[in-house]
């Protein structure tokens, strides 16, 4: 039973009655901002959204004409501030046609009502003083386009890594699609395949169209045989490529050509007219336009880039606790080290940090490495020192609610090429690390290393242990080899295994620890 | 540049008898750093006419010429870089060191090697909890008089207290031990000192406050949300834990705006007498009129050089993009005053602020997180005294059965005289935990006498009645000046913690 399955479904034409549209749309948690950058509806549809503060201000949700100047409408408010206040901020202006209390932090309401017969982009905005520039949105009113009509598949069996020329392939089973509606739903070939839809599109009127398009794996829109949108290789669907084209009035060839490698497989494809709002003629839906909503962008990057000193960004690093300091060293290897637990936390390679996270709006969240390959030896934000008669127990874990006891922060130098060394005690005794990276971490070939110093003072309490990593190890050629299914190297004189602990004995004196990512 | 002081000549000549804030403070905008984005969150002074200035990218930058005439000698030099959020720095003159507070330390910085930039950052103090939630900001002051530094912790949130310590105000010592010295605050936005030493801090309109208010930091005291009172068991030095304010609104649905019969349990007035610790704030930064989210706190020490507001306080506000201005008193022991609207038309959200001797005052800030007026994202500006001194009312003094107000210019007697040239309104804001809250129990008390002084310096106004606990919102927009000028500002709203006895 080697065979393709497509769904069918009886509605065909009206394979899009209008029913209710419904929205949730949320106030993102200290961003002055909306989830739902648009929403789109056909004239005089009903209208049902969730209107959910998750923010930890007031905030509310007014609609209004085309071309109001919100922004402006909101600050005016100002001139009358006594008046404003016991209309809770709500502007008395003609423009506004609808609109929601105002919410108090984790308020909800549930708002309906009928979208404007007449087509435009209505602005939504909310009016609590400071948050209109930021805090906005567009409800799009505008029928629906039309959707495609004798719709057929051919299905082919191949491995690629690029689109193939399909016209020199022959198809493996081809038929037709009876709800005219792009999709792909098989119960087997979940790898190694390509589909090629062919259908025909109505232009209502000659005039300019725009056609999006979104896959994983790669795919391609031609129409008239002219190639629109290219989407290919082997990727996740995450962006929606789009492109404008000039359509003569009439019937036209489409032309979707797809193919997929193995794990996820979506299609989406869309078109729009001047008048018409963005229809779409795949059964997928695109997260970044489901429903008929387009969801907040996220920030632009803003990545710190390491030239021929370290550089030092002390914030919420993902796996480094709250007390994180991340390092970019020239090189391309950085790391994570805590101040919570006075260890390393994290390794990678590449690019160093991405800042936008914290750089834009209130800054809130932890922030993820940038670059990959992302190391972390020991648990999370736990402490390499520990007092035990058995290298093998578990070591003490991270709680959020409390500080390591024994462990006193002392802060960090610099030296010359901005590299830090971090200075703690530990039950008196008094550590420094610093570090230094031999190869180059952008490159894949094995050589990049770190190596860790760490000078240990004295009145080191006996059976104190250090401990290098933890998971499963393997010794070889006198260094210890991760089985993780990220592969890695730890060499330093004195390692041994515990358990599932990689330890040194903890005295007095210097340790050299190095890490390498295995080939 | 010509062509502006035509303009401004222009403007001057044309509406002399209407003159506006730029006539007696001009702001001066200067460029910033090109390679950031200059977003201010605290200013010190530093020998030499130098700033130095943290920012919420988590830089330090020294500031040299910004005191100039011409605003293009200003120059930079980044001394520090990669910190948690700089909303605190302080020069330390003892040690000629740099203190930031940053989200989860205070960090002593040093030039070890006199090459411009910091190479040496040690933990003064970290011994407060960071659980990672956005809104812990730490905001951290200069140093004190005795030399700590004080710094304020917002909750976790608007509601809680996470981990140890969120929800206060701690001093660290020059040894760097930490003394926990007030509960109660919710989300602070600067903190400052004013002519004799006394700290202060501004908190944000939120649960348990109605309006963004400037509060008064005693030691020992509970400044009014409960949310992290739950670390009193770390603070002995604190003595006991206050009892909790009633969460009134939490009760029901009940219109703020009615007034309950047998008076309302949750008012700031009513629950002082119940918690001996709560100490209501100084003054309410009325939330719409004077601002939305108050920061910096500026004490003008510079000794008339600032034009006539010495030793009063200028309170800055991120989201209105202003400078507001305060007058405290101290009756039965406890601190009130009023606010006056003072300077608008900063380009962005004003954050951090520092005046220095010559009567300069420094601000910056940025819009980022909750939008400005300014419009701009970032800024960094310089507000001056044109040396004209504009007709104000200077200060006003709670009296037994009303006010005294005085002026910056003598008043003409006629108007100043005639109780129709004033008008008050008297309100409060439930002291509740639910978010924010109307100006309620409203009361438009009679005007029944208008006192002009012999050297028409100031009025003394008789008020029936005066409401303990109000916010008593005085305009003066008949009062003239001898020349017959109107006020700049014809609005002040005082805070009447307490009556005078005489």
């Amino acid at each position: 039973m080697t065979r393709l399955l497509f769904a069918l479904l009886l509605a065909a034409a009206t394979a899009r009655a209008v029913e209710p549209a419904v929205f949730s749309l949320k106030t993102m948690t200290a961003q002055m901002k909306y989830d739902t950058a648009e929403m789109l509806v056909q004239p005089g549809q009903a209208v049902k959204i969730t209107f959910e503060n998750g923010d930890d201000l007031p905030h509310n949700l007014v609609f209004c004409q085309p071309g109001t100047d919100t922004a402006a409408m909101a600050m005016k408010q100002m001139e009358k501030p006594e008046e404003a206040l016991k209309r809770n901020w709500l502007p008395d202006d003609k423009r506004i046609w609808a609109h929601s209390k105002m919410l108090n932090p984790h308020e909800k309401e549930v708002l309906n009502f009928s979208a404007p017969e007449k087509p435009g982009n209505y602005p939504y905005v909310c009016t609590f003083p400071g948050h209109a520039l930021t805090m906005r949105g567009v409800l799009k009113v505008a029928p629906v386009g039309g959707t495609l009509h004798d719709l057929h598949f051919a299905l082919y069996l191949g491995n690629w890594q690029q689109l193939p020329d399909f016209s020199k392939l022959k198809p493996h089973r081809e038929g037709k699609i009876e709800d005219n509606l792009i999709q792909v739903k098989l119960d087997d070939y979940k790898n190694e395949f390509g589909v090629v839809f062919t259908g025909k599109l109505l232009a209502p009127k000659k005039g300019s169209y725009r056609f999006y398009l979104s896959s994983d794996d790669g795919s391609r829109l031609l129409i008239d045989g002219k190639e629109v949108l290219l989407y290919d290789g082997i990727h996740p669907a995450g962006d929606i490529k789009e492109q404008g084209v000039t359509l003569e009035k009439g019937e036209h060839e489409f032309r979707l050509e797809y193919f997929q490698g193995g794990g996820q497989i979506e299609l989406y494809a869309a078109w729009k007219g001047a008048d018409t709002q963005i229809t779409p003629l795949s059964k997928w839906l695109h997260p970044k336009w489901k429903g008929g909503t387009k969801k907040q962008k996220e920030f632009e990057p803003i990545p710190l880039v390491v030239k021929d000193e370290a550089v030092i960004y002390r914030n919420f690093i993902q796996g480094a606790g709250n007390r994180g300091i991340g390092v970019g060293f020239p090189g391309g290897v950085n790391i994570a080290w805590s101040a919570e637990s006075m260890n390393l936390a994290l390794i990678w390679r590449g690019a160093f940090m991405d800042a936008s996270r914290h750089w834009n709006s209130r800054g809130g969240g932890q922030e993820k490495p940038l670059g990959y390959d992302v190391l972390q030896p020991t648990g999370e934000v736990t402490p390499a020192f520990f007092v035990t008669d058995r290298p093998e127990a578990e070591w003490p874990k991270w709680d959020k609610t409390k500080r390591y006891e024994g462990f006193h922060w002392l802060g960090y130098s610099l030296d010359a090429k901005r590299s830090p060394t971090f200075r703690y005690t530990w039950q008196g005794a008094e550590v420094e690390e610093s570090f230094a990276v031999e190869g180059n971490g952008n490159k894949p070939d094995g050589e990049a290393k770190l190596i860790r110093t760490v000078k240990v003072g004295r009145n080191v309490p006996a059976n104190a242990w250090y401990r290098l990593g933890s998971g499963v190890f393997e010794s070889k050629d006198g260094s210890f080899v991760s089985k993780g299914p990220l592969p890695y190297r730890i060499t330093a004189e004195g390692a041994q295994m515990a358990g599932s602990n990689l330890v040194i004995p903890a005295k007095t004196g210097t340790m050299t620890i190095t890490y390498q990512w295995a080939q | 540049m010509k062509r502006i002081f035509i303009l401004s000549l222009l403007s001057s000549s044309l509406f002399a008898a209407d003159p506006v804030e730029a006539d007696f403070y001009k702001i001066t905008t200067f460029d910033t750093p090109k390679e950031t984005a200059l977003e201010v969150g605290s200013i010190d002074l530093m020998p030499d006419g130098k700033l130095v200035m943290g920012t919420r990218r988590g830089e330090i930058w020294i500031v040299s010429g910004a005191g100039s005439n011409d605003a293009s000698n200003v120059s930079y030099k980044l001394f520090a870089s990669g910190l948690h959020e700089v909303l605190g720095i302080a020069y330390n003159p003892k040690d000629k060191n740099l203190y930031a507070t940053t989200r989860y330390e205070i960090t002593r910085l040093k030039d070890a090697d006199h090459d411009g930039r910091a190479d040496v950052f040690e933990n003064v103090n970290d011994n407060w909890g960071v659980s990672g939630d956005y809104h812990e900001y730490a905001i951290g002051s200069r140093f004190d008089k005795a030399g700590d530094l004080w710094v304020t912790l917002c909750l976790t949130g608007s509601f809680s207290s996470a981990v140890p310590f969120r929800g206060w105000a701690l001093r660290i010592k020059p040894d760097g031990t930490m003394v926990p010295t007030c509960s109660g605050i919710r989300s602070p936005g600067g903190i400052g000192f004013d002519a004799d030493g006394e700290a202060y801090y501004c908190d944000n309109q939120g649960p348990w406050h109605g309006s963004c208010t400037l509060q008064h930091l005693v030691p020992g005291s509970f400044q009014g949300h409960p949310g992290g009172n739950i670390w009193y068991d770390l603070a002995p030095n604190m003595g006991p834990r206050p009892v909790d304010p009633l969460p009134e609104a939490f009760q029901g649905e009940r219109s703020r705006k009615e007034d309950r019969p047998g008076g309302d349990p949750d008012r700031m007035v009513t629950e002082r007498e119940r918690i001996k610790q709560l100490l209501p704030p100084a003054v309410y930064l009325v939330h719409g009129k004077i601002g939305n989210s108050a920061s910096a706190i500026i004490c003008d020490l510079s000794g008339g050089k600032f034009g006539p507001f010495s030793k009063q306080l200028f309170i800055a506000d991120q989201s209105h993009s202003n400078l507001s201005r305060v007058y405290l008193e101290t009756v039965n022991g406890i601190k009130q005053g009023v606010v006056i609207p003072f300077r608008s038309g900063f380009a962005s959200g004003i954050i951090g602020g520092r005046m220095d001797e010559e009567g300069r005052v420094f601000v910056g800030g940025s819009d980022r997180g909750w939008g400005a007026r300014g419009g701009k994202p970032f800024c960094f500006e310089k507000c001056e005294w044109t040396g004209k001194t504009p007709f104000e009312v200077h200060e006003m003094h709670a009296k037994p059965d009303g006010f005294e107000v005085t002026f910056t210019q003598p008043v003409d007697a006629a108007t100043a005289g005639d109780v129709k040239s004033y008008s008050m309104r008297e309100f409060t804001y439930a002291y509740r935990e639910q978010y924010g809250g109307d100006e309620v129990s409203e009361i438009l008390p009679k005007i029944t006498a208008a006192t002009v002084a012999a050297d028409g310096k100031s009025v003394r106004l008789t008020i029936s009645p005066l409401t303990k606990g109000h916010i008593h919102e005085l305009h003066l927009d008949g009062v003239r000046s001898a020349e017959k000028l109107s006020l700049l500002h014809k609005v002040g709203y005082y805070t009447l913690n307490e009556i005078p006895a005489k």
